[in-house]
């Protein structure tokens, strides 16, 4: 082996790390939710972090919660709370929207289990 | 010969050379084939998803369809000033009307499907839905109307019978009569959509109107996946994989509601009784069509775990999976053999022969 074939060999492995958090990390620990006001996307946020949103819409605000690589509407200003009675939403493809509030959201995940739920 | 000796005399170069080749096709950008889009429009949330084309194709034809929507949505509008509410004005004085086009196909659609369905799918009970406030965006949230109000529309029974069409002028001999789509037009706006992407070029799709959802081609080398909601709980009951072209629609009563005292009302009312259908609560249906399936939906649930064969029949649907106040899911043979469980339930699944 030359030395420019151990330099190859050695940029070659030192790209695996990267492409192993490229392909495969990401598909485990990958999965976020699109958050809309208005059909607009505001946020992607990661499904893997628990935290609580505030989104300001058409209304008011509605809270968001992300907990163990799930989502939901927590409160909202709508009457109705039909996206409150959603509930979690944790597959990719699985959504929920607050029409009064204009607000919605979708899972999305690297291997999307769903390409469309049905409700 | 000379690539082969020049592997065996020297094959460190030759594999950090493949190597390198691998990782640089890894690299380069590919663009992603699935395109999906959501649309706050049609007073529901529109999700599009698009296989395999042009990324710009795709973000054209899903703008187009959201404008399409929006506007079917304007025509049909039920209680807003519409050319339906207008056409509703000129039925209960009993004068004809000259259906605009855009309305006159799902008047007919309607005609036809609520006299298959014995009237259970009844868009004629526009009154009765505007008394339970179900119409509106945002929910009611009680008390329900009084039983006299709720009598005084039903025993007038306005039906799709006291309808007289010819060509494009339409009477009512009820003046009780009063339309609302709202059963049928997410389903026919899908359908039109979907044409909408074909005549765009595009053979792989997927449109889920609030629920009411056809597909068409694949995802791909796959077929689409669709899941279908728990009725209780949350997540998916079950998922079906697509056939080419076709619609997958659920009615629940979980879709629109409010409780009161304890009770739940739903929006899927019973025309023969003015309140919210009891028995069932969600029943999916796969049919060519999403109008069809949107109505055959509405009427299977109100036909309830009595009727719905019956009905089903009639109407020509044969993939049907309903599931009643108990939790037990009862399917046809032709839908057992596309459904797959994501939950366990499968020792409440009955599988049960249309006649």
């Amino acid at each position: 082996m030359t030395r420019a074939d151990a330099v190859v060999v050695a940029l070659a492995l030192a790209l695996l790390p990267y492409l192993y958090l490229t392909y495969w990390g990401l598909s485990t620990q990958g999965e976020e939710v699109r958050i809309m006001v208005g059909g607009k996307e505001q946020m992607a946020v990661s499904l893997h972090q628990d935290r609580r949103l505030d989104i300001e819409g058409e209304l008011g605000s509605s809270i968001i919660d992300i907990h163990n690589g799930k989502a939901r509407f927590t409160a909202s200003p709508c009457r109705g709370k039909q996206c409150i009675h959603t509930g979690w939403l944790g597959h990719g493809g699985e959504s929920a929207a607050c029409l009064p509030n204009r607000v919605s959201m979708v899972v999305v995940g690297r291997e999307q289990r769903f390409d469309s739920v049905v409700f | 010969m000379r690539p082969q000796l020049f592997i065996r005399k020297r094959p460190f170069p030759a594999i950090a050379a493949i190597i390198l080749v691998l990782l640089l096709s890894a690299c380069a950008k590919r663009e992603e084939p699935l395109y999906q889009q959501q649309l706050l429009t049609f007073g529901t949330l529109l999700e599009i998803s698009i296989w395999g084309a042009d990324k710009r194709l795709a973000q054209q034809a899903s703008s187009q369809i959201g404008a399409d929507l929006q506007q079917m949505h304007n025509d049909w509008h039920a209680w807003h000033d519409s050319p339906l509410t207008r056409m509703n004005q000129a039925l209960s004085a009993g004068a004809p009307v000259t259906v605009p086009a855009s309305i006159l196909p799902l008047v007919q659609k309607s005609v036809a499907l609520s006299r298959a369905s014995e009237g259970l799918f009844n868009p004629a009970i526009g009154r009765l839905i505007k008394l339970w406030g179900f119409e509106q965006d945002d929910l009611p949230s009680g008390p329900p109307p009084s039983p006299a109000a709720i009598t005084a529309l039903t025993k007038q029974q306005p039906g799709m019978n006291d309808l007289i069409l010819d060509g494009n002028q339409l009477r009512s001999t009820n003046p009780a009569v009063q339309l609302d789509f709202g059963a049928i037009a997410k389903g026919y706006g899908v359908d039109l959509a979907i044409a909408r992407l074909r005549e765009l070029g595009i053979q792989n799709a997927i449109i889920n109107a609030g629920g009411n959802l056809r597909a068409i081609g694949k995802h791909g080398d796959r077929p689409w996946r669709i899941g279908i909601r728990n009725p209780r709980g949350e997540g998916v009951l079950a998922s079906i994989e697509t056939r080419g072209d076709e619609s997958i629609l659920t009615s629940g009563d979980y879709e629109r509601f409010y409780d009161y005292q304890g009770k739940r009302y739903h929006h899927i009312i019973d025309p023969r009784s003015g309140y919210p259908a009891t028995g069932a609560i969600s029943v999916t249906v796969i049919a060519d069509d999403a109008a069809t399936a949107d109505a055959a939906s509405t009427a299977l649930f109100v036909a309830g775990p009595q009727r719905w064969r019956e009905i089903a029949k009639k109407l020509g649907i044969m993939q049907v999976m309903l599931i009643d106040g108990k939790g037990r899911v009862a399917v046809t043979p032709a839908m057992a053999k596309r459904v797959r469980y994501e939950i366990d339930l499968s020792p409440k699944v009955t599988v049960v022969p249309l006649s």
